[in-house]
């Protein structure tokens, strides 16, 4: 399969980006990784004037700690790197454990978390991980930047908050306090290079008293976008569950089940996608809070 | 548009003036006629066209050749040395784990990759290493045998 043609551009710095996407706009694609932009080029979905490569800017392909703060991920962080860097399975695991779940061992090599954001697919492996950890994203244009929330973010099926002429430059995970875990699972029906069915993470955090403070649950593949599910966050907040076999936890679960909206494809149906979410969600959170009592 | 550009392809560098448009897959079939590097699926599924970019494995087919510049690019044809074949190849030979051959540069360098970091894997990293590799004869347990008879000797 052969790519259209297009001119090709490759900056230095963000401000260069900026400024060509503001000149070309809507003509230009931002080119990251090119698992998805260059697939759907020769697919013919997409066919741009202008590709604006970031890869010849410094600095875009880490992660690291900002004082105060928390954690800055680079736009241009492989899922490799994000499955397999110290820094991200230490503090924030349940990122690590989606990236690890991406695509294929290839794909992970070049695939970035910028690029699964902004493609925005309902079933990303990243997003779920990402909206259970409150990251935000900031956002680079001619009026300035902004950050917002990553719920805010998504819009529908390839569908995101980005104007034509902004780039995703960061994004952030706040600072987590108190003793916390996270997990992940995708369910599919092989092990590699699949599409979702369902995904799940999760995200809780313990206060002082071993009571639960927070807790977050998104879903994958069963929404137009991926889903964080307040409903859930309610039930369990306050809540000190005696052990993970706690029946709170499978009462979250249905909870989140009623929360996804899930379709009838050729993966999966509807019903089947919505038991899975209760089965999965359930499953995740036993799994964090039995990592979390290990933790106390 | 056109553009100028350096490879290091095999420890050799390549001056090439070549169209933006142009993978990875094509300049080093059709510019350096390193053929050993397969165009199969062409969107990233198949992993025959795996080549190692600074030692890690990737589909060459979703890299823009002007992207690969400043990189450093193996192929298959750059793992034999003086004539004599790689102990992964030599293996893959032994072991009966080339069929049609359409995936094994592929799933040569994907284990030269995994060995690079981790000389003595088990059959869970290897199959999980390999996993973006498709061989549709379907001769798995050969390659996953030809492999791990190198992670031994190491």
């Amino acid at each position: 399969m052969l790519l259209p043609k297009f001119d090709y551009h490759a900056p230095t710095t963000i401000d260069e980006a900026c400024s060509m996407l503001g000149h070309y706009g809507a003509k230009a694609k931002i080119l990251a990784g090119g698992t998805d932009l260059l697939v759907h080029m020769k697919k013919r979905l997409l066919s741009p004037e202008q590709i604006i490569s970031l890869n010849k800017i410094e600095g875009l392909k880490e992660a690291f700690s900002q004082n105060g703060t928390g954690l800055v991920l680079g736009p241009l962080s492989t899922a490799a790197y994000l499955a397999d860097s110290r820094l991200i399975q230490e503090r924030i695991s349940v990122l690590a454990q989606g990236a690890s779940r991406l695509g294929s061992p290839l794909i992970r090599n070049r695939a970035t978390v910028g690029g699964n954001l902004i493609t925005a697919r309902p079933a990303s492996d990243l997003a779920p991980p990402l909206l259970v950890l409150s990251a935000k994203v900031t956002l680079k244009g001619p009026r300035g930047e902004r950050t917002l929330p990553l719920e805010d973010f998504f819009l529908g099926p390839g569908q995101t908050a980005v104007q034509a002429d902004e780039i995703l430059t960061k994004i952030l995970i706040p600072n987590i306090q108190g003793i916390s875990a996270g997990a992940y699972i995708k369910l599919g029906t092989r092990k590699a290079l699949e599409i979702s069915l369902v995904n799940t993470a999760c995200f809780l955090e313990l206060a002082q008293d071993g009571s639960i403070k927070l807790a977050r649950v998104a879903l994958g593949a069963v929404a137009p976008i991926p889903l964080l599910t307040p409903s859930v966050s309610k039930i369990l907040a306050g809540v000190k569950p005696k052990n993970m076999d706690d029946p709170v936890f499978r009462e979250a679960a249905r909870a989140a089940a009623q929360e996804s909206k899930p379709i009838t494809d050729h993966r999966g149906s509807a019903d089947y996608r919505r038991y899975m979410v209760e089965i999965l969600t359930w499953r995740t959170l036993k799994n964090a809070y039995s990592q979390l009592m290990e933790k106390v | 548009m056109k553009k100028m550009i350096t490879l290091n392809v095999n420890d050799r560098e390549y001056d090439l003036v070549i169209p933006v448009n142009r993978t990875l897959t094509q300049v080093l079939r059709e510019n350096l006629k390193l053929t050993g590097t397969k165009q199969g699926c062409g969107v990233g599924d198949c992993g025959s066209c795996t080549i190692l970019m600074d030692g890690r494995p990737v589909n060459s087919c979703l890299v823009l050749a002007a992207e690969a510049e400043g990189h450093k690019i193996e192929t298959i044809e750059g793992l034999s040395e003086e004539g004599q074949l790689h102990p992964l190849q030599q293996a893959f030979v032994e072991h009966g784990s080339i069929q049609c051959g359409f995936c094994s540069p592929g799933m040569i360098l994907s284990a030269k990759a995994l060995l690079d970091k981790n000389p003595s894997p088990g059959e869970t990293e290897i199959r999980e290493a390999i996993s973006g590799n498709l061989c549709r004869c379907t001769g798995y347990q050969k390659i996953v045998d030809a492999i791990q008879s190198v992670a031994k000797k190491v």
